[in-house]
């Protein structure tokens, strides 16, 4: 079969079909045909890191690529978790989130998705590269946002975090997990009124999501990073002439700030999640991330007065 | 010429379909009978238009010249019918909108070739009428569209002081 004939009849109506069958989830939560789940398997604590007795210094939720298909931690994001969790032990870290479900159902999970991951497991990155377009689409966009915010702000509170106490919420996200980040900020202040930041490493969102909300927003990027490249020219609402837009308007209010991981990719060896290449000052590349990442959150919690103020 | 029926009216479910399924996105909890009543009725709008689109780009095509082309009149065929069959597409996320125009495109285009051959318009001047034709029907049953979302929007009555 040649090439044109496998796109024709195979991966065509495959991606169709996907594509079409892409938004069951979020119109099966709109029409309430099934609750989203909020239990975690057996032994699964609900946060790790800081003990529950006592307020910690922040709450980060870890919103992974499309990688993610199971509530357990993928392999790579599962090294920068673990690596937060090792330098910044204040923090209480929520890596169970399912960024591409809005039922929060882990791929893995279903019957039909764990029979396509042992034979076609390629699927399971589309579905979830489509879910990334669905939560991008003007038409799904505010109820997926409203799901995926609920359910990050259900595992909060089942992590210990109360409303209104004022313990800040750092949404760390890598790939496409930033439209789901971005998108979610609205719901997720709606329910906590919590401080919130938002990190992205190497994120792909459309920039439409309204970030009046967030305190900060810290793009942690890379000029070698084409895939986030790529979502800074596909999205129009990135570019600086749609200046209504909630990234630009975000961007004139002062609340982005670039910081450059140069020369980490995106994904492979040279990732910014990569404890195999190290920098001149002897770091892995995994290293100067986490750093880059706790330094953040500290620096915040080092100058709480100018960002502490209630949001009106 | 059943099987254009056949093909046209599941055409115009299909559009409806693409065209409910994002409403659905944005209004939950509407009625399941709602649901269904709207995807049988639009759908039927829908395979209208479709049924009208080569009639209007003919008789488009009649006006510049005083006599009939010689021609027969321009009419779905299966084959030029099929692809309406993915009219969905329009549900489709992101790209939704995109995929629903190139698909229009390639339908008009393919309905373009046999007026070109049963008129002396010429390829470029066929897909004219092809392309006024579509649009023209397509500005009327979006204002069908707005009307009927227009009329059964509950109004909100004015509060009592």
């Amino acid at each position: 079969m040649n090439d044109f004939l496998l796109w024709a009849c195979v991966l065509g109506p495959v991606l169709l079909a996907e594509g079409l069958l892409a938004r069951y989830e979020v119109l099966a939560y709109s029409a309430g045909f099934r609750a989203p789940t909020t239990e975690l398997p057996e032994g699964m604590p609900y946060a790790r890191g800081a003990a529950a007795d006592a307020p910690p210094a922040a709450y980060l939720v870890y919103l992974d690529g499309i990688g993610k298909r199971r509530v357990r931690d993928t392999r790579d994001g599962g090294q920068l978790v673990k690596a937060v969790l090792a330098g910044a032990p204040e923090l209480r870290v929520l890596g169970q989130v399912q960024p591409y479900s809005p039922l929060a159902d882990p791929l893995a999970d279903r019957p039909v998705w764990a029979w396509l991951r042992r034979h076609i497991g390629l699927l399971l990155f589309l579905h979830n590269v489509m879910q990334i377009f669905v939560a991008a689409d003007h038409r799904y966009r505010p109820l997926y946002n409203r799901a995926v915010g609920s359910q990050i702000a259900t595992q909060l509170r089942l992590a210990g975090y109360r409303p209104g106490s004022g313990v800040p919420v750092v949404l760390l996200s890598y790939s496409g997990g930033a439209q789901v980040a971005t998108g979610a900020v609205g719901e997720l202040h709606a329910r906590l009124r919590c401080p919130l930041v938002v990190i992205t490493l190497g994120g792909f969102h459309n920039g439409a999501n309204d970030l009046s909300r967030v305190e900060q927003l810290h793009r942690l990027t890379s000029a070698y990073d084409r895939i986030e490249r790529v979502g800074t020219w596909m999205f129009p609402q990135r570019w600086p002439l749609f200046r209504g837009s909630g990234w630009n308007r975000a961007r004139r209010a002062g609340k982005v700030t670039v910081h450059r991981l140069d020369p980490a990719t995106h994904l492979g060896p040279r990732s910014y999640i990569s404890r195999d290449r190290t920098l001149p000052d002897g770091r892995s590349l995994l290293d100067r991330t986490t750093d880059t990442v706790i330094s953040l959150i500290r620096a915040r919690q080092d100058a709480p007065a100018a960002t502490d103020r209630p949001v009106p | 010429m059943s099987l254009v029926i056949v093909l046209l009216l599941f055409a115009g479910l299909s559009e409806a379909a693409g065209r409910i399924l994002p409403l659905l996105a944005r209004r939950p909890g509407m009625p399941r009978n709602l649901v269904v009543g709207l995807l049988i009725g639009a759908g039927l709008v829908e395979a209208a238009v479709f049924t009208l689109w080569p009639l209007t780009a003919w008789t488009l095509a009649e006006l510049p010249v005083s006599s009939p082309p010689a021609g027969e009149a321009l009419e779905w065929t299966p084959g030029l019918a099929a692809p309406l069959l993915l009219c969905a597409v329009l549900a489709f996320p992101l790209l939704g909108p995109l995929l629903h125009l190139v698909l229009f495109v390639a339908v008009g285009a393919g309905l373009a070739g046999p007026l070109a051959a049963a008129t002396d318009l010429g390829w470029w001047g066929a897909a004219g009428c092809v392309a006024v034709a579509g649009v023209g029907l397509g500005l009327a049953v979006e204002a069908v569209r707005r009307l009927v979302v227009r009329l059964s929007t509950p109004r909100t009555p004015e509060p009592i002081s």
